[in-house]
């Protein structure tokens, strides 16, 4: 139990310390490491509080492609423009201050109060119960995949959404005009060619565990998302899609997923209700697709955020 | 107090002082870092919560939210990353050619 209590201890500071120092440390470079720090800490206390997918999720998704998107960007501009203050000089920090000391307190006591706090009472034992009736094995794939598919299919097109805009940041909505770095790899080439092969390998077994472990489409899509940055990184061109493949890429899983959808309603079954006795395979396929898409549309979204070769980005002049 | 409370308030804590440095910075680069620290302890509020209430079988249904939450925040992280650099980058070329 004190050993417990001195872990706990251990990772609470260890969160405070490096979320403090991302939030606050002077200079970008140094803000920007020290979230990374937090992140991985992250997936430690995720894992404390029992939930290994959540950890998966975190280490893949959050320490490692939010990781690379803003080493990407700070490595572009490692200092910021001249700042404007508003003010004396103290004035912000202390008015954030008692802000902050307010809502602590607020939000605290009305955190305190939520939630089953009673075991046995909430959906948890519910999903427990009916689980096996979903076609998979984990109670959290099958939330994901079949008591809440709902969620998961605004999920996906949350993401593509969000790679739609980020196309239009650019000319014609296509990523052929972004270079990639060629002879100049910042990355060796042992490197990529030792861990692409075991990152994808462990993005399948992600994938085919999820159903019956910790495990399944987002934290496989992320890892295959890395394999796919690593490789592009590395000097290979073609590994994220940039011309006629990045659309069909980007879309496949929300395709695919409306699509079971409108096939559930055609035979009557409603909604994204999944049947005996397929529903196991039809869950394991729709997550295949969804791994690959995930992993592009995370791909293209670490991509497009490079800058286009000189001359070819929208709203230049000519 | 708990084991499951006190990760609770760690991650009431987080939110806070995400929230607040991302009202009170103007680097933007900086915000996207706050932002996801304050998400962070909202999705930690949710896991605190699920562990709360049965630490042997957490509820399952949170954990799905925080996994949904977190796939989001990657979304809006590359979205706004996106953004600000094109912002920034306007604002270089645009001092390079008054220069």
């Amino acid at each position: 139990m004190t050993v417990g209590l001195v872990l706990d201890l251990v990772l609470v500071t260890a969160v405070l310390v490096s979320a403090g120092l991302a939030l606050f440390v002077p200079g970008r470079v140094a803000s920007v490491m020290m979230f990374l720090v937090f992140g991985l800490v992250l997936a430690v206390v995720w894992a404390r509080l029992g939930a290994p997918d959540v950890a998966l999720a975190e280490a893949a998704i959050a320490a490692g492609v939010t990781g690379a998107l803003l080493l990407d960007a700070v490595t572009e501009r490692p200092r910021r423009g001249p700042d404007r203050r508003v003010g004396p000089r103290w004035l912000m920090p202390l008015l954030g201050a008692v802000a902050g000391a307010g809502l602590v307190v607020l939000l605290g006591a009305a955190a305190l109060q939520a939630g089953p706090v009673e075991p046995g009472t909430g959906l948890g034992p519910t999903v427990l119960d009916r689980t096996d009736d979903s076609g998979v094995s984990h109670p959290v794939t099958a939330v994901l995949l079949a008591f809440r598919a709902y969620d998961t299919l605004l999920e996906v097109a949350v993401l593509t959404l969000a790679v739609v805009v980020v196309l239009s940041l650019h000319r014609d909505g296509r990523l052929e005009t972004v270079p990639a770095p060629g002879a100049a790899s910042p990355v060796p080439d042992a490197l990529v060619r030792l861990a692409v092969p075991v990152i994808v390998l462990g993005a399948g077994w992600l994938l085919v565990a999820g159903s019956s472990r910790p495990g399944g489409a987002f934290q496989a899509g992320a890892l295959l998302a890395g394999a796919l940055i690593l490789l592009r990184l590395g000097g290979i061109r073609l590994a994220v899609p940039t011309g006629r493949w990045l659309r069909p890429a980007v879309l496949v899983g929300l395709a695919a997923f409306l699509t079971l959808g409108y096939v559930t309603v055609a035979l009557g079954q409603g909604w994204l209700v999944l049947a005996e006795p397929w529903q196991g395979t039809v869950i394991l396929l729709l997550e295949a697709v969804l791994t690959v898409s995930i992993g592009a549309c995370l791909a293209v979204l670490f991509v497009a955020g490079r800058r286009p070769a000189a001359g070819t980005g929208r709203g230049e002049e000519p | 107090m708990t084991d499951g409370d006190v990760f609770l308030l760690l991650g009431v804590g987080l939110a806070v002082l995400g929230t607040v440095r991302l009202v009170l910075t103007g680097d933007h680069l900086r915000r996207v870092v706050a932002l996801n620290v304050a998400g962070s302890g909202v999705l930690m509020v949710l896991v605190a919560v699920a562990y709360r209430s049965n630490p042997e079988e957490p509820d399952s249904v949170l954990h799905a939210l925080v996994l949904t939450g977190i796939v989001i925040t990657v979304s809006v992280t590359g979205l706004a990353l996106a953004m600000v650099r094109r912002v920034e980058r306007d604002e270089q070329d645009r001092q390079a050619s008054h220069e």
